[in-house]
């Protein structure tokens, strides 16, 4: 029983990170509605930055959070602006080829800069944990958990009550109908991929006490991010939240119960499962993930 | 004198096949200096890269054809070094491995293979052996009742050490009671950890890279896995990074690997000597023991050109299968007797090293050892 509950925990824990870094992707890919392959290198980026106020100032990861959130809207909004706005009217290919272009350019740089080593930061509660009698939960993860729940809260307020946030919502469920109401476009497509990327500058910077940051650690979670994505929803930030957790759970469970070997298969069959009887994905607004950046 | 040297000197491996490279470097830069070989000849080192196996075929042919050499040292990597082999064996042309770990190197029936280091399968024999001769006295057990675990990474170099585990703990009678394996490239590898602790094992055997390698014990800590004995095999539990990345909580890893630096020096004659020159050269430490692996090779086949006079690959096979060095005689501890069919140096024996006080210290052979190793590991919570 006790068991049990440690697998479902662990579970629930990395679900919450997974969560995390799907959101940014999930803002990113619901409203400008563009494939971004270099989203795992966000997160690298994200880490080394983090890293870097640690080795230099000795930083801990969680206050150099909010900068690093800063760090990354911006390097977002650029990237917005200066590689995905003039190729919005191409084809699906282009895009596509455009972000991985990226990615590769970004892992190659990292690798330039910092070489293949692991970089690591050393902070006090690193491996501390809270006991339930036998069961154990880690402190980092538990935190990265909690803020998960806090930014799905906070992303839900933001795009139900607030203005940019209704017009953020409308350009996700109706690009053409939204520009007619006046809304504009190009604006909300940047400041949809700087959230985006702040989400996943601040993924980072929870990561790094638990992990360790490698110029491609991004490909590490990249996959996984998507898979969230599409079950969970396009433009729902909820149906991230939720498809992280799943996903965690389902690994963990299926880690134990069946072998730690064929986790990963098992929810990527959930994932074609969900492709084929529900493509909008389990929460979805708007157009289905089936046709993102492809039409 | 021409030899050819190939290794990975770009791409994945290049680290490691650059430090292994350094190794050879250092060998024929110490001879030349004492005189060279062969009454005086000097040895020149035709340096070429090989990032992967098919890089290694062309280049093993660029050697042979256009450089018209007999013989080619290398590789670092198994799968570089097989499929240079083909080009050698074809030509009949010597190839000297002094770092390629997998067994079938030395297994096709080759002519002109020879090979100075370990395989894999010494690997998870010396696991074993340790285990029936050490821990399981230590742990006042007898072998048969001690609980063996195994975690390992599913690619080649995991799965083919835990199938060799397998293999040995069944041919001795010994207790397998969970064997793990699990995809290196893993976020959260809690699943793993709780599956052990439901083994109870008395002995965790791991085979795995870096990252895992930190990932795994980082989380055993946080679960609570508490495993008496706790042995890695070589690869991530080798690595300074390792040490960074764990700090404190690495100290009491046992790991199985290629010789290191804090080893018994009567046992190991000609390493000092090696490790000042290596600092002289490169300006810092070594990175790994493949240079040092590297460079007793080398030595030997040195010493075999010497004899012979020249690089004739079938004059110098005579020699290899009569040449004996007993362990103990050089810069690695390693002894020569080449496997008369295989090519194989039967006495390349990877040793067994620990983490303590934040260094990897060999502490099995008793030749070798520094110290012993301090066993059972304590518990995290009398950490």
């Amino acid at each position: 029983m006790a068991q049990l509950m440690q697998v479902i925990i662990s579970g629930i824990l990395v679900g919450g990170i997974y969560a995390l870094i799907s959101m940014g992707l999930n803002l990113i890919l619901g409203v400008v509605r563009i494939i971004n392959s270099a989203h795992g290198e966000f997160l690298m980026i994200s880490m080394y930055i983090s890293f870097l106020f640690f080795a230099t100032w000795g930083l801990d990861p969680y206050l150099s959070a909010l900068i690093v959130v800063l760090l990354l809207f911006i390097f977002g909004c650029l990237v917005q602006r200066i590689m995905i706005q003039p190729i919005l009217e191409t084809s699906a290919a282009v895009k596509i080829f455009a972000t991985l272009g990226l990615s590769i350019m970004m892992q190659n740089f990292a690798l330039m800069i910092w070489n293949a080593d692991y970089r690591t930061v050393h902070t006090a509660y690193q491996t501390s944990v809270i006991r339930l009698g036998e069961v154990a939960i880690s402190v980092p993860r538990l935190i990265a958990f909690a803020v998960a729940i806090l930014i799905a809260v906070c992303l839900f307020l933001f795009l139900k009550k607030t203005f940019i946030g209704k017009a953020i919502r409308a350009v996700a469920m109706e690009r053409r109908a939204a520009s007619l109401m006046g809304i504009h476009v190009r604006r909300i497509y940047l400041v949809a991929f700087g959230i985006g990327s702040a989400l996943v500058g601040l993924a980072g910077s929870l990561l790094m006490p638990i992990y360790y940051v490698f110029p491609t650690v991004g490909t590490l979670f990249v996959l996984t991010t998507f898979v969230v994505v599409v079950l969970g929803g396009m433009g729902s930030m909820f149906g991230a939240f939720l498809g992280g957790i799943l996903i965690g759970l389902v690994e963990a469970l299926a880690g134990v119960f069946i072998s730690p070997g064929l986790k990963e298969a098992v929810y990527f069959v959930i994932f074609i499962l969900v492709l084929l009887f529900r493509p909008s994905g389990l929460f979805s607004l708007g157009k289905g993930s089936e046709e993102v950046g492809l039409k | 004198m021409q030899i050819g040297a190939l290794f990975p000197l770009s791409g994945a491996a290049a680290l490691l096949g650059d430090e292994s490279f350094r190794g050879v470097e250092l060998a024929v830069k110490l001879r030349n200096k004492n005189g060279g070989v062969a009454g005086g000849k000097q040895v020149e080192l035709v340096k070429t890269d090989a990032p992967d196996a098919n890089a290694a075929q062309a280049e093993a042919n660029r050697l042979i054809t256009q450089k018209g050499l007999t013989l080619i040292l290398g590789s670092y990597s198994s799968a570089i070094s097989f499929a240079a082999t083909e080009v050698t064996e074809r030509n009949g042309v010597l190839f000297w491995e002094m770092g390629a770990i997998s067994d079938p190197i030395t297994e096709r029936g080759y002519k002109y293979v020879f090979r100075t280091n370990p395989a894999a399968s010494d690997f998870a024999k010396v696991q074993i052996q340790y285990i029936k001769e050490v821990v399981a006295p230590k742990l006042g057990k007898s072998p048969t009742d001690v609980r063996i675990g195994i975690v390992h990474e599913d690619s080649l170099y995991g799965t083919t050490v835990a199938d060799f585990i397998r293999k040995m703990t069944n041919e001795e009678k010994m207790q397998l009671v969970t064997a793990q394996p699990y995809n290196m490239k893993s976020v959260d590898l809690s699943s793993v950890v709780l599956n052990v602790k439901q083994a109870k094992p008395d002995v965790l055997i791991a085979v795995s890279y870096l990252n895992d390698a930190i990932l795994f014990w980082r989380q055993a800590k946080e679960l609570g896995l508490d495993v008496p004995v706790f042995i890695g095999t070589g690869g991530g539990h080798t690595m300074s990074d390792l040490q960074k990345a764990l700090g404190k909580d690495a100290n009491g890893i046992i790991d199985v690997d290629f010789p290191q630096y804090e080893i018994n020096k009567t046992y190991t004659p000609g390493l000092d000597q090696f490790v000042k020159l290596y600092k002289e050269t490169y300006n810092e430490e070594p990175r790994s023991g493949h240079s040092l692996a590297n460079f007793m090779g080398t030595n030997v086949l040195l010493d075999l050109i010497d004899k012979v006079g020249g690089i004739d690959p079938d004059k110098i096979k005579k020699v290899a299968l009569d040449y004996k060095l007993e362990p103990g005689k050089s810069a690695t501890g390693w002894g020569v007797d080449f496997d008369p069919v295989k090519g194989q140096n039967k006495l390349g024996k990877p040793y067994v090293h620990q983490w303590i006080d934040g260094k990897l210290v060999t502490v099995w052979p008793k030749g070798a050892a520094v110290q012993e190793a301090q066993l059972p590991m304590p518990k995290w919570s009398e950490r």
